[in-house]
């Protein structure tokens, strides 16, 4: 891991088309602005994690026999 | 005498995302496969990969009143001009012991015109990575 020292409004640019700005620091909490391409996905680290853990759960090789049951009001025709 | 025998259409039709699933971006493109038999439910398939496929639902079945606010960077990337032209669907998860959840936090965002989509993620929203559902 690269670890760089920067003050409040320094930058870094990353691949020379990703810029991450220190936009505030207040107390425990840096504002962290990120300028990228809309081809570059941002996330914050432990939600993608998260989400990326489930979409793995998620993925499947075999049909189910029978589908989830949804809720009553869901159901159709009713 | 002929005999008709009706069979349900099955509908299928590509969905892209540029920017594939989380943790499954090198995959770009999906077959929606809608089976009448299995509404509301469909299925996302990898184009020739047969058997990898995620089920996947529109979160209206689950919570009628789920309001996704997209971050003005989604609207721009999927070129939303108005809630109209949003379909959403939502990844279901089996899981071995029949339990499952569907991921109201991780939304697949469709434009309908461009069949353009982006997997959303709600960062703020009070809504679950694993809402739970009935027990397959």
């Amino acid at each position: 891991m690269l670890i760089l020292s920067r003050k409040a409004g320094e930058s870094v640019v990353i691949d020379g088309r990703i810029i991450v700005k220190i936009v505030r620091l207040d107390g425990d909490l840096v504002k962290v602005g990120i300028e990228a391409p809309s081809d570059v996905p941002v996330h914050r680290q432990e939600v993608y994690d998260e989400i990326q853990k489930a979409n793995r759960e998620a993925v499947t090789h075999n049909r189910p026999r029978t589908l989830p049951k949804l809720p009553q009001h869901a159901v159709r025709g009713a | 005498m002929s005999t008709v025998v009706e069979t349900p259409q099955v509908n299928t039709i590509t969905v892209r995302l540029p920017l594939g699933l989380l943790g499954f971006e090198h995959i770009k493109s999906y077959w929606l496969i809608s089976n009448p038999e299995e509404e509301p439910f469909a299925w996302m398939q990898v184009p020739d990969e047969g058997d990898l496929a995620f089920l996947v639902v529109p979160p209206a079945a689950v919570l009628p009143d789920y309001s996704p606010v997209l971050s003005d960077d989604d609207v721009a990337f999927l070129a939303i001009e108005s809630p109209d032209d949003v379909i959403i669907y939502n990844i279901v998860t089996i899981r071995p012991d029949g339990t499952s959840s569907v991921n109201l936090k991780g939304p697949i965002v469709i434009n309908r015109h461009s069949m353009t989509g982006k997997q959303v993620v709600l960062a703020n929203s009070p809504y679950l990575i694993q809402h739970p559902l009935g027990s397959a």
